[in-house]
């Protein structure tokens, strides 16, 4: 029982830290709350749901579907509402935040509009199949979610820490116009954050969609909501927060409603960060930068 | 013939209208010392279960009900204020987008008291006890001309409408003066401010509950103008449509608020005809105004330029 | 003694800004900080106003150990700055700086504010007859009403000037005031900064333009890499061996001489 709860904590925390990577990589390249990434990673599970639920594309073209779809509304969000904000005179940091909510607000309506409000069954396979090590079942589904979200971490950091593209988004994220002074594309980096993350949000919508075995329009407010709390958890900005952030909110989350008051799941999230934010406002990974008085 | 003119249903949109001005002037208060809170719905939903809960079990009359509701939010404005004060920003954004998360699930769990989910229905309406408490008097609304559902909107109506005017009147007053210099200061140089010696913890923590005093006041009203309430009044929904209400009409001056929310008020039932499609055009259409004017439609250069043609035309001549 | 500093230290993470920096300043006197860039000076001033608190040591000012008090109380207690990188609030007038720089001296809170009290109506007035009075001396009447950021440079600088005297300090710390400025503005600068002394106000001042130092101070501290290299009148320091080599010499002498 622990340990099967164990393992769908780490699986659901797989999922919320590829999220929240998600918003972390926009936040500390762009010093954005992308507000539309929940929406983002719903129009992947969409996708998703579509081509191997309706169409019986096999799970594989599906997620490059997915990742296809949700890349190239990435880019689109970056060139329509990013992109005019930025260097203007006069913009606050409210600006991306509303406009970025006015994204969410019409992909939500606009798969309501397609799809209908209610929530569509998302059919893999090999959905039961499972293995059972001693008394603990585990689902192939679970085992999948795990392996990929592994991977796109690694993936990710080494992505991050070795290529020149990856250098060239970190020195963005360190300073932009310290960057571009040193040659770096800052505008083809910008774009490429963004599409990236959206591309991992995309991601992240299949591997839900295949673990809780349906989607709805509304599927992206609740994980937006959470992925943003799991950045303040592990600090604005930060990759390596992002992922344990995930994780312990996955086994929070999971351990309450197996041994506790499963009405206040919803809530931790927020509870948790709450207390964070006051203890610890930098976030458990965060650092403090001083530059007052000058 | 007053009679043929009112209709209820358009007196009811307009007093969500001025329920949705005092929201966004909550967060107008909010934003004007540099505090982004997203909060708003939270402290509504304080407001408006406060009210209704005391006036249902305790029979408190109305009027005391919705200030206890206010005051309540006023209250824990100032618990959650002072905390904040270590935050900003997009922090601050977010801590408070997720204490309005954690009161709707606690609205929604603590089902002794709240009824759950499902939410809490006979709540005194303002309008039936105006139409009763006139009638005990002896007037008849009839005496007007006016049927009884009518007579109850209308004062519905008033009432809001004189309340409208009392705190946009309160906010302009405090905006310019010592206090609303100090909101304003903070908002532009917060470590200036207070090099200049302004006591910055205490006027953020005032702007914070000012803000909380609102919202808690337009929910307990909403409570009393509905009849009836449930924890997703108060959802994330709300918060980033109440947000809106300010930054899309502007919010820089009290006008943008004002204007923002009865303009996105009414802007759906202007668009019901094509309701199907009128969440997508409201998406759009946030998108193209940041890109187009960030500040919002009003600001204090459009107001400079109105103010003066009009005294152009005066002077003019 | 209007302010002491009393073996004053300060450390960011690893390197140390301030070390065991000790001086005092008599009332009514102009005293100069001089140094290279990065000696520390800036950092004294953020600590007097403990915008950062010292490491170790301590601040008196009249008998007051103002160490850890909240910046704006220092304020209240009458010690004002302005900031080497201007901090004006740029959205407001001219005026409403200055006024805003009379906060601590006035108290009228929110009822008396939207009721518009008799004491209310008279405290205003008086704010706003002194800030004018104010914009006269630094002479910026004339752009009262026009938005801080859309003044030139140099009539920022004196704004930030007037805002800081709007809070009726007796000492009032001026960092690199007249930093961009052109020879004309420097002129009227010392003059501005002459009669602040005039009426009674102590001046601590950072200040990069030698002859402006040398004509201006009673006295004067060297800082060099945080730490005190020397300390006297403009003459001592125009003659130590050590300011030479370590900072006029290499750049300034020229001017000096
Ligand atoms: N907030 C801060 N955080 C870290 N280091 C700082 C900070 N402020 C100043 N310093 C460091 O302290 C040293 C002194 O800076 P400063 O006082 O600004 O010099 P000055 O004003 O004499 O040019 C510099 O090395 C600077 O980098
Ligand atoms: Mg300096």
């Amino acid at each position: 029982m622990l340990l099967e709860q164990l393992v769908n904590g780490i699986t659901l925390g797989s999922i919320y830290a590829i999220v929240a990577l998600g918003f972390t990589l926009v936040f500390g390249v762009l010093g954005i709350i992308n507000m539309a990434h929940g929406e983002i990673f719903m129009v992947g599970a969409y996708v998703g749901v579509m081509t191997t639920g309706v169409l019986g594309w096999p799970l594989w073209l599906g997620f490059i579907a997915a990742i296809l779809v949700t890349a190239f509304l990435g880019y689109l969000l970056e060139s329509l509402t990013l992109r005019p904000l930025r260097g203007k005179k006069g913009v606050s940091h409210l600006a991306p935040l509303i406009s970025t909510i006015g994204v969410s607000i019409f992909l939500e309506n606009m798969t309501h509009h397609l799809f209908g409000a209610g929530n569509k069954p998302f059919r893999t396979p090999f959905a039961q199949l499972s293995i059972e090590i001693g008394s603990v079942t585990i689902y192939v589904v679970q085992i999948i979610i795990f392996v990929i979200s592994i991977l796109l971490m690694m993936g990710l950091s080494i992505w991050l820490s070795k290529t020149k593209a990856g250098k060239a988004l970190r020195a963005t994220a360190e300073n932009l116009e310290t960057a571009s002074i040193l040659g770096v594309d800052t505008k083809r980096t910008i774009i490429m954050t963004v599409v990236i993350a959206s591309a991992m949000g995309g991601i992240a919508g299949v591997l839900v969609g295949m673990a809780f075995n349906s989607v709805s329009p509304q599927m992206g407010l609740a994980i937006g909501l959470k992925g943003l709390a799991i950045i303040i958890l592990g600090g604005m900005g930060n990759v390596k927060g992002a992922m344990v952030g995930g994780l312990i909110l996955g086994l929070a989350e999971t351990f309450l409603v197996a041994y506790g008051d499963s009405g206040y799941r919803d809530a931790i999230a927020f509870i948790m960060i709450i207390i964070i934010l006051l203890l610890k406002p930098q976030g458990i990974f965060g650092s403090k930068a001083a530059q007052e008085g000058r | 013939m007053l009679g043929e003119l009112l209709n209820p249903y358009q007196l009811q949109i307009a007093s969500f209208v001025l329920i949705n001005i005092i929201l966004a002037i909550s967060v107008y208060v909010t934003l004007s010392s540099g505090q982004l809170s997203l909060g708003s719905a939270g402290f509504m939903g304080i407001g408006a279960y406060t009210s209704a809960l005391v006036t249902i079990h305790f029979e408190f009359p109305i009027i005391v009900g919705v200030l206890v509701g206010a005051v309540v939010a006023g209250i824990l404005g100032i618990l959650i204020g002072i905390p904040a004060l270590r935050l900003s920003g997009v922090y601050l954004a977010i801590a408070t987008l997720g204490l309005g998360e954690v009161i709707r699930v606690i609205f929604v769990n603590w089902e002794s008291l709240t009824n759950g989910a499902v939410g809490i229905s006979n709540i005194p309406q303002i309008g039936r006890e105006i139409v009763f408490t006139t009638r005990d008097l002896g007037f008849n609304a009839t005496s007007l001309g006016l049927q009884n559902n009518q007579f109850a909107s209308l004062s519905v109506f008033l009432i809001l409408f004189v309340l409208n005017i009392f705190i946009i009147w309160f906010i302009v007053r405090q905006k310019n003066s010592r206090v609303g210099r100090a909101f304003s200061a903070i908002q532009l140089d917060e470590k200036a401010a207070e090099s200049m010696g302004i006591n910055v913890t205490y006027y953020k923590v005032l702007s914070f509950a000012q803000g909380a005093v609102l919202a808690g006041l337009a929910g307990a009203l909403f409570a009393h103008v509905m009849g009836y309430i449930s924890p997703s009044d108060f959802a994330y929904h709300r918060a980033v449509e109440i947000l809106i209400f300010t930054v899309f009409g502007g919010s820089e001056v009290i006008v943008g608020s004002v204007f923002g929310a009865a303009f996105l008020t009414l802007m759906p039932e202007v668009l019901r005809f094509i309701s199907e499609y009128r969440y997508i055009i409201y998406g759009v259409l946030l998108v193209i105004l940041m890109a187009v004017r960030p500040q919002g439609i009003i600001d204090a250069n459009i107001l400079k330029r109105l103010k003066r043609s009009k005294g152009g035309d005066v002077h003019g001549s | 003694m209007v302010l002491k500093i009393n073996h004053i230290s300060k450390n960011f993470g690893g390197i140390s800004a301030l070390t065991d920096v000790s001086f005092s300043i008599n009332e009514g006197e102009i005293y100069g900080l001089i140094g290279p860039n990065g000696a520390g000076k800036t950092t004294m001033f953020n600590l007097i106003t403990n915008i950062f608190s010292p490491s170790s040591g301590e601040i008196i000012f009249k008998e007051d150990n103002i160490t850890g008090i909240k910046p704006h109380k220092i304020t209240e207690k009458g010690i004002c700055r302005t900031y080497q990188n201007i901090r004006l609030f740029s959205q407001m007038s001219a005026l409403e700086n200055v006024m805003v720089g009379g906060h601590c001296r006035s108290e009228s809170g929110v009822m008396r504010s939207v009721f518009r009290t008799r004491y209310q109506r008279s405290e205003e007035k008086t704010l706003k007859e002194n800030a004018e009075e104010l914009l006269e001396i630094v002479g910026l009447i004339k752009y009262k009403d026009v938005l801080a950021e859309n003044l030139a440079y140099g009539q920022q600088r004196r704004l930030e000037i007037a805002r800081a005297l709007a809070s009726d300090p007796s000492l009032l710390l001026l960092d690199e005031p007249a930093a961009g400025m052109n020879e004309n503005e420097t002129d009227s600068l010392f003059d501005l900064i002459k009669q602040v002394q005039a009426r009674g106000i102590t001046v601590l001042i950072i200040e990069h333009d030698m002859p402006l130092v040398m004509k201006l101070c009673d006295r004067i501290t060297v800082l060099n890499f945080g730490e005190k290299l020397a300390e006297g009148t403009p003459l001592e320091i125009q003659n130590n061996e050590a300011v030479i080599e370590a900072y006029l010499g290499k750049e300034e002498e020229d001017d000096i001489a």
